[in-house]
């Protein structure tokens, strides 16, 4: 049994169809046109490809570092207040 | 004849990696493309609007309206019909920059924050929503159940509802689809608006409120909660993730922030409206006191409007919080699914299928799947969990907006996008009060709950 097609497949089908109807000899790989159509509404950076790459580490300075572990001990110890305050309303 | 002696061939464009995500997203962007080039103005608006008012209307959520109706029952129109507004300009601030980072950097929140500022504060931030999320969604099927208790229907059917829904937008792959069927479920948030006009309001009262007054009374840590579940009612962790990561998803690019600004500035003012007639059609009960309506409990607010306002109005409230419990179900475990699924690197669109996004579904499905099977259990505390979850919502909300902000101001991602001074002042200052607000309240009910306890 055939594989089921995927979307991006059929939609490259029948626009290589389009792109080159006689078959005629045609410089850019008639699946490159069908991507080409497929996706050229999409910008470079776009692309699930480069999506998925990381984008690099930030270079914070010590002062900023130190503000945001502040910031992260104040919240978990707010967020424990609140917690235990909770436990307390339920009795 | 081998390789090294054939004729060199005519040059042949490797075809790009392209997925169905791909594909599905440019067939989206095409459309849009044909609309600013022909030039037809409202079809493009059209096009592109959706994550600002889903932001906006999914955080009208059922916690948050029977929260404003409580405010309406326990202390009338005056201070909250123009606070109600004054926070949605703060949360339009806070979703703007999520909106534009989104459309900039075509990334979620979650990845943006594990990748750029290292894995402690990503999962450190989609460790507290996920916490706030399992607790609103909790106070989402409550809400859904006391709006069904309205129609002698009870805990059973309100879970079946919001489980069935969030399978249900899940069908057909596409981000295009899920946007629009919950587009269309949440402008019936607008019920609030119904309900408010439903229960005859004097309009010089509303119009004679406008100046703040009067201030609520009542003790320091009963103010400090109102401020505290007021503001956790309009501006929360989940939007953030959810309005950056459906911007990316709907494929929205830098030419479309202006779009993006009017889809958020509308979703703000139409929350504003509805938030503001769910406090209106919650004043008709100003002579209760607030006392006896149990908001959360049996048929709370809407058997409470049908003995003063009639049976219409009593409705057309509880209809109002099965739709603001389901749309916030599908919006919040949506948050959800990006922020699990960008934190561990998978796929995390609605532009692909279950089987190609196996956790990013698992994750939007689950979460919905425990809060429901919490609501199921006999004697669990749901009054309480609905009651507190603005509360942790705004208490953790600082970190987010931190984040929000560095990334809004970080010029190697953003470019000539980054933010304006103007911007970053206002930003500054919103962040400040929210955080000072919920820091305020979770400290002074601390130390009250001590006292008490001592």
């Amino acid at each position: 049994m055939a594989p089921p097609q995927t979307r991006a497949a059929k939609t490259r089908r029948s626009a290589a169809v389009a792109a080159d109807p006689v078959g005629v000899d045609f410089p850019v790989h008639p699946e490159a046109a069908a991507e080409e159509e497929l996706i050229m509404h999409l910008e470079p950076d776009q692309f699930v490809a480069e999506t998925s790459r990381a984008v690099p580490r930030a270079r914070l300075r010590g002062g900023a570092v130190f503000a945001l572990w502040a910031l992260r001990v104040f919240v978990v110890v707010v967020s424990a207040m609140v917690i235990y305050t909770f436990v307390e309303q339920l009795h | 004849m081998s390789a090294a002696q054939a004729p060199p061939s005519p040059p042949v464009l490797a075809p790009p990696a392209v997925t169905d995500e791909d594909a599905a997203r440019s067939l989206d962007r095409s459309r849009v493309h044909r609309a600013r080039l022909g030039g037809r103005r409202w079809s493009l608006m059209w096009l592109l609007v959706g994550p600002g008012i889903l932001a906006m209307l999914g955080e009208n959520d059922g916690p948050s309206m029977i929260a404003y109706a409580a405010d309406g029952a326990q202390y009338g129109l005056g201070f909250f019909v123009p606070f109600i507004p004054l926070l949605f300009a703060m949360a339009y601030v806070c979703q703007e920059m999520c909106m534009r980072i989104g459309a900039v950097t075509h990334r979620g929140y979650g990845e943006l924050v594990l990748q750029r500022y290292g894995s402690v504060w990503g999962w450190f931030a989609a460790g507290d929503l996920t916490l706030t999320n399992l607790v609103t969604l909790v106070a989402e099927f409550v809400s859904i159940r006391v709006g069904l208790a309205y129609f002698h229907l009870g805990s059973v059917v309100a879970v079946a509802l919001g489980l069935v829904l969030v399978v249900f937008t899940f069908s057909g792959g596409r981000y295009w689809r899920w946007e629009r069927i919950v587009l269309g479920m949440a402008l019936f948030n607008g019920l609030f608006l119904v309900a408010a006009i439903l229960v005859k309001p004097h309009v010089g009262a509303i119009a004679s409120s406008l100046d703040f007054s009067p201030f609520p009374g009542g003790s320091f840590n009963t103010l400090l909660l109102l401020l505290a579940s007021t503001i956790g009612a309009t501006v929360t962790p989940w939007m953030i993730f959810f309005q950056q990561g459906a911007s990316a998803d709907k494929g929205m690019t830098p030419r479309d922030i202006g779009h993006g600004r009017y889809d958020t500035a509308v979703g703000a003012v139409l929350a504003a409206i509805f938030g503001v007639g769910a406090l209106i059609a919650g004043a008709a009960l100003l002579t209760h006191g607030g006392a006896g309506i149990q908001g959360f409990a049996g048929a709370g607010f809407p058997e409470a409007l049908r003995h003063v306002a009639g049976n219409a109005a009593g409705v057309v409230f509880a209809l109002g919080l099965i739709e603001a419990g389901a749309v916030a179900i599908l919006t919040i475990s949506a948050s959800t699914a990006y922020a699990a699924a960008e934190c561990v690197g998978a796929v995390h669109s609605f532009n692909t299928s279950p089987r190609q996004a196996g956790l990013f579904y698992a994750a939007n499905f689950g979460i919905a799947l425990v809060a429901a099977i919490v609501i199921l259990i006999p004697g669990a505390p749901l009054l309480s969990i609905a009651l507190n979850a603005n509360v942790l919502a705004t208490v953790l909300l600082p970190v987010s907006l931190v984040f929000m902000l560095m990334l809004a101001n970080d010029r190697g991602l953003m470019g000539a996008w980054a933010n304006r001074r103007s911007t970053n002042v206002i930003a500054v200052a919103v962040v400040s009060f929210v955080g000072l607000c919920g820091a305020a309240y979770g400290i002074d009910s601390f130390l009250l709950a001590v006292h008490v306890g001592g």
